[in-house]
């Protein structure tokens, strides 16, 4: 892609002739420097894992977070410029909490990937009379995982916009091979159980440090108990169960 | 109620009122009144009549003001209440109609969608505390269906095989519920005018505001058709036995 | 009943300088909600003051998403109410990709309602379909929004001879021996529906012509139409 840049890669508004929008481009590009994340949808619930690169033993694991809570019944997990994620998990959670108002019901998964979606495109000058939060297109992809009436989802989000729908996915600079790894591994009956096994697993290959229980995060949405994240308890458990 | 107060030149001055004293707050209310619009569904369509009188107040001050307007091929609009909100409303149904010309796309508005329109005028001032003072009767053919249908400063709106606005709703309606409703489909065009002269000749005797100079409007499959000013023949000799009448 | 002023009416008669921009229009709507069906009855007429207006003027309205909205009071409202609610639906269909759920609905009813508090609605209206265990949910609101979910109510001109009879005969209230928690069947609902208008229209003169009976179940809805006294 880069054979074919010029100076059609400075504004975020100009197409290039072969029509394409190169700061969109890049934008992806920066995901593959962020840490991986891995989603796995299973039919009891839909899991999310993340590595947190502990650059430092004076650095406190537990102030890394790259997996969140947008509601009750909805989760995601992120890669790429992470402070990108927090306007939109802040629209995400809006999104779900007015629709709760509005219609005293959960908010269904894909709306909320969808809503987050909306803002992926509201970067540059911004039309007459609308506000765009930001100069440049979003960092970060996210992985949304939640459960609604139809059952346990993940999506993948990237700074363009698009989402997709996915079993199985991976985001990040491990995202290469963690995908292929899922590829194999991964069937459309596998238990949560042997999810989080796969989901560390796969991790543990990409992962230039050895995996631990404080850099990992682990987090399930089931339609049991909604989100929960793993404790380092919970997480060790997992671990020695790989 | 909007608390906004004003006083009106003395040329606005509410009849009744010798002096322009008391101030006004908005809404004013009606000035220059028409009555009652009396119509009903017959066999080929709809046929509508309205008296030619605009008063003000008890002051029969404009004799040959037309109450009945064309709005479409298809449509008619009869109004009662407030001339100078009717004439406001025309020129907004005129600009409308010219919208739609101007598309120049082949559709017509159908009578139905007039009726819309009006009643979303009309639901809109009143929800904006500004109503426009009025009553109107929306008669017409829609795809070969007939179409009658009213609104008010309120936006109350309904249809039925007979309809009539203010004293009229008192007057005529119990006239037309023995002679019209259920027999919609029956009525010749010739019965039909002699119903709706019977009930305008009643409302002439008992309307203090009414005058016996009117104008009858059908609308067919033909299309809309507003007579001229026509007078019915009244009877008032039985007057004559009334005690206190006359000598 | 607050009537509407004559529009043609003398100028004299408008003395005062204050407008309301409500009509009371009368007539009256009843829910039943039985275990998997819902019920909702309303007569037909629409009167302004002493005239009666039309006597098919249907005040319950079904929803694309097969519940059924019956209202009383003012129509020009009563109309935009379902007007807007039913567009509502229907964005939020295209934006969910799925119906509306009655639940659902109900709220964003209120919602709706709340937010013209100002300027309320003067509507009383119940909204009856099923939830989603397929049990027949009514909702019953004021004209601000504030909401319940009843499994019986009634609202509008007659609502003060109908309420008691429903306390009675669906709640079971004062009724020595009987079972409150009972729901009943779509026979006895039907019954009671047809037996509260027929005597209702005897006694208010807002109340009459016709009846439109609305049965919703999982099947969707079904319509019947009867005749009222015409007086």
């Amino acid at each position: 892609m880069f054979l074919t840049r010029s100076e059609y890669d400075r504004g975020v508004n100009t197409f290039s002739p072969e029509g394409r929008l190169f700061q969109v481009e890049y934008a992806i590009e920066a995901i593959k420097l962020g840490t991986t994340a891995i989603g796995i949808r299973t039919g009891e619930g839909a899991l999310l894992a993340v590595e947190k690169r502990i650059t430092s033993p004076l650095l406190v694991a537990d102030s890394i977070e790259k997996i969140l809570e947008i509601d009750g019944h909805v989760a995601c997990a992120m890669s790429g410029l992470t402070a990108d994620s927090r306007t939109m998990i802040e629209h995400a959670r809006v999104e779900a909490l007015n629709h709760t108002f509005s219609y005293q019901e959960p908010i269904p998964v894909e709306s909320v990937t969808q809503a987050v979606c909306d803002l992926a495109l509201r970067f540059g000058e911004g039309a007459d009379g609308q506000e765009s939060t930001m100069s440049r297109p979003f960092g970060v992809a996210l992985l949304i995982a939640g459960v609604d009436e139809r059952g346990p989802q993940l999506y993948h989000t990237d700074p363009s916009g698009t989402f997709l729908r996915y079993e199985a996915k991976a985001i990040g600079a491990g995202s290469e091979g963690a995908q292929s790894a899922l590829q194999e591994q991964y069937h459309r009956d596998i238990s949560l159980a042997d999810a989080e096994v796969l989901a560390l697993k796969v991790l543990k290959q990409v992962m230039e440090e050895k995996l631990s229980n404080t850099n990992v995060q682990l987090a399930k949405v089931t339609k049991e108990a909604g989100y929960q994240i793993y404790t380092t308890d919970e997480l060790q458990a997992v671990i020695s169960r790989m | 109620m909007d608390p906004v107060t004003l006083e009106l030149p003395h040329t606005l001055q509410r009849p009744g009122h010798a002096v322009a004293q008391e101030p006004m707050t908005r809404p004013a209310g009606p000035i220059v009144t028409g009555t009652s619009v009396v119509a009903f569904k017959y066999r080929d369509g709809i046929i509508m009549a309205a008296d030619c009188l605009a008063s003000y107040g008890s002051l029969a001050r404009f004799r040959s003001e037309n109450r009945l307007f064309k709005v479409n091929e298809t449509t008619l609009l009869g109004a009662a209440g407030d001339m100078g909100d009717f004439q406001y409303m025309k020129h907004k149904l005129e600009d409308v109609m010219t919208h739609e010309y101007d598309m120049d796309d082949g559709q017509r508005l159908g009578t139905k969608s007039v009726y819309k329109c009006l009643s979303n005028i009309m639901y809109g001032r009143r929800t904006a505390i500004n109503p426009l003072w009025n009553a109107y009767v929306v008669g017409g053919v829609d795809g070969g269906e007939r179409v009658l249908g009213y609104v008010d400063l309120y936006g109350t709106t309904y249809t039925a095989d007979a309809v009539a606005t203010g004293f009229g709703k008192q007057i005529a309606i119990p006239m037309l519920r023995r002679r019209v409703e259920g027999r919609a489909d029956e009525i010749s065009e010739e019965e039909a005018v002699a119903i709706l002269d019977d009930c305008m000749r009643v409302l002439f005797y008992r309307d203090c505001r009414a005058l016996n100079k009117l104008r009858r409007a059908k609308v067919t499959a033909q299309g809309v058709e507003i007579s001229e000013p026509y007078s019915l023949e009244t009877n008032w000799t039985y007057a004559e036995s009334i005690v206190g009448y006359g000598a | 009943m607050r009537t509407a002023t004559a529009v043609a009416a003398p100028i004299e008669a408008h003395g005062h300088n204050h407008w309301s921009p409500y009509v009371d229009n009368g007539g009256t709507t009843l829910a039943i909600a039985g275990e998997d069906y819902v019920l909702v009855a309303s007569d037909t007429r629409q009167s302004d003051g002493y005239a009666i207006n039309s006597r098919y003027e249907p005040k319950a309205f079904v929803l694309s998403n097969n519940a059924v909205l019956g209202t009383s009071g003012c129509v020009a409202d009563a109309k935009r109410l379902c007007e807007v609610l039913e567009q509502r639906a229907q964005l939020y269909q295209h934006k969910h990709d799925r119906q509306i759920s009655t639940p659902a609905l109900a709220r964003l009813l209120s919602n709706t309602m709340y937010n013209r508090r100002m300027l309320p609605y003067y509507v009383f209206p119940v909204l009856a379909g099923l939830d989603s265990e397929g049990r027949g949910a009514a909702y019953a609101y004021d004209a601000i929004g504030s909401m319940e979910r009843v499994t019986n109510s009634c609202f509008g001109s007659a609502e003060t001879l109908i309420q008691p009879f429903l306390d009675n005969q669906v709640a079971r209230n004062n009724q020595r021996g009987a079972d409150p928690e009972r729901l009943l069947t779509r026979q006895e609902a039907l019954k009671i529906a047809i037996d509260a208008f027929t005597s209702a229209t005897e006694r208010d003169i807002y109340t009459g012509d016709y009846l439109e009976i609305f049965i919703i179940d999982a099947a969707g809805v079904h319509k019947e139409t009867r005749e009222l006294k015409h007086d």
